[in-house]
């Protein structure tokens, strides 16, 4: 990717704070960080996942998650989440275009999906708290809730990051030049949309319908290559 | 020329890109959802492959274009799927490790697990996290949070026998009558009997009948006292979980005449 120049030629813009400046690997220092990041933070949402799956189907007491887990209404709220995700390289390329009004508009997009998509979360916890299932009733209410809830908050400070981004937006600062920091928040938030990807499919379609530990969960080994 | 918003675009997909990957997440996701939505399918061993792999092709879609690996430096894609390879790494070592690639439950969660009951208030929760049990431990324990649960959810189920089979159901469950043994429901199941899930003895759901068929001359009202009073007297073959030596005369001992006959009653019931 060198021929895009990332190694940085000094082309006179030099106040282009954000243009590629010169540095040892070619990849802008920030870029890099975020990306670091995002990797350790696989770490951290495969322990809560690990431990996810060693209680699974250890419960000794109900609510089992085929007694309230419900796949549809999730279903749904994946949709959002994967919407924001394309609202997000949306106003990511309308700051490249520098089309102000766009930028604007995609940002506040983005977040409010985000926003409607922890909603659905507010409303499951409720719902699960009312069905008897609390984070200290069971393993599965204990790893079921640190895990979607970590996600949770991370999307949440998504929504933060983005609605504050909107407001830098609202002051005509992003631009082509300022590309950088939506790039970030995008890859921030995407990071986030492809762990849901990951827990529903874990969480919900796949363990959605685990009985109580009478009746055997069946996991033919050989699939487990995939896992 | 680096700066230049033309060729820094250059570098992310076009719109139609864009449109094309989001469709195309939308229609995948639509068919994970389709692959669970016969109630026959859904928790099926067989499921869990087709899934893990849409669900990877999303992954790598969204990483690869959303996030726009594909056109980056190669050493992003490194950094990441390193952490991702690492996560991976350890999320398969903690699993193997409890040796939960096949998440049978353990013994100790199959024999004490109790199952779920949906409350009609609505805001309860507190019933289920009480009823955790205690280790079935020698000392034999009375369990008396499932069995003021259980009474008014199998009303109107109590035929012939009356009163004795109601009793017996009780003993079945707590382990206490007049007496006291460890609770049948630990180790035996009964089909349609919420609390008797236990997978450590022989499966008790026809008992009723099945029992006049173990032992030659034996009727089945003798054959059920004897197996709850001299437990190790005979052990019938060609049942599964029939353990020799599991069901010890010290389970049982405790019980009195009334209780057994009480259990007997309860059993002959189960047909
Ligand atoms: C520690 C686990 C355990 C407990 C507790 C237990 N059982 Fe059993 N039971 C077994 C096993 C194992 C067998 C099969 C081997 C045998 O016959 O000894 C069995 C066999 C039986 C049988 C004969 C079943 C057949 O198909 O031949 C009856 C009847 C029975 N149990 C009743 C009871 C009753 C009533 C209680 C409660 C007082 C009870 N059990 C408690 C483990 C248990």
């Amino acid at each position: 990717m060198a021929h895009h120049a990332e190694t940085g030629h000094p082309t006179g813009h030099a106040p282009a704070v954000h243009a590629e400046e010169q540095t040892t690997t070619g990849i802008n220092h920030r870029k890099l960080l975020m990306w670091v990041f995002l990797s350790s933070d696989c770490l951290f949402f495969g322990s809560l996942i690990a431990t996810y799956m060693v209680y699974r189907g250890q419960s000794l007491v109900g609510p089992y998650p085929v007694d309230i887990i419900d796949v549809p209404i999730t279903t749904i709220s994946t949709f959002v989440l994967l919407c924001s995700s394309f609202a997000m390289v949306r106003a990511l390329a309308a700051t490249n275009e520098d089309n102000q009004g766009k930028i604007q508009f995609w940002l506040l997009m983005t977040a409010f999906l985000g926003a409607i998509f922890i909603g659905f979360q507010v409303y499951e916890f409720n719902l699960f708290r009312a069905e008897g299932l609390r984070i200290d009733t069971n393993l599965f209410g204990a790893t079921f809730f640190t895990l979607t809830g970590f996600h949770g908050a991370h999307v949440t400070l998504g929504i933060v990051w983005l609605v504050a981004l909107f407001f830098v937006a609202r002051k005509g600062r992003l631009g082509p030049r300022t590309a950088l920091d939506v790039e970030m928040a995008g890859l921030y938030w995407h990071f986030v949309d492809i762990v849901w990807i990951v827990i529903f499919t874990l969480l919900y379609l796949i363990g959605g319908f685990d009985t109580g530990p009478s009746a055997t969960i069946s996991i033919d080994p050989s699939v487990l290559g995939f896992l | 020329m680096s700066s230049d918003p033309a060729a820094h675009q250059s570098r992310h997909p076009t719109l139609k890109q864009y449109v094309g990957i989001a469709i195309f997440l939308f229609v995948v996701t639509l068919v994970e959802f389709l692959i669970i939505l016969p109630e026959d399918f859904r928790g099926q061993g067989w499921t869990i492959a087709p899934l893990v792999i849409l669900s990877a092709i999303k992954f790598a879609a969204v990483i690869f274009f959303y996030m726009h690996l594909k056109f980056d430096n190669r050493l992003l894609t490194w950094i990441f799927l390193g952490g991702l390879a690492l996560g991976f790494a350890v999320t398969m070592a903690l699993v193997g490790l409890f040796g939960t690639f096949t998440p049978s439950p353990r013994s100790y969660a199959a024999a004490n697990a109790v199952a779920f009951v949906h409350e009609t208030e609505g805001s309860g929760g507190h019933h289920e996290t009480a009823a955790a049990h205690e280790p079935t431990a020698e000392t034999e324990t009375a369990e008396p949070a499932p069995a003021s649960e259980v009474q008014p959810a199998e009303p109107a189920a109590a035929p012939a026998g009356g009163g004795l089979v109601d009793l017996g159901r009780s003993i079945f469950i707590t382990g206490t009558g007049e007496g006291v043994a460890t609770a049948c429901v630990t180790c035996h199941t009964i089909e349609g009997m919420p609390e008797a899930i236990g997978l450590l003895g022989p499966d008790l759901t026809h008992i009723g009948t099945e029992a006049g068929t173990r032992q030659a001359g034996v009727s089945a009202e003798d054959y059920i006292v004897e197996s709850i009073k001299n437990p190790e007297s005979f052990v019938a073959e060609g049942i599964e979980r029939a353990t020799p030596g599991l069901m010890t005369t010290a389970i049982t001992s405790g019980l009195t005449d009334a209780d057994i006959e009480a259990l007997t009653a309860f059993l002959l019931e189960q047909k």
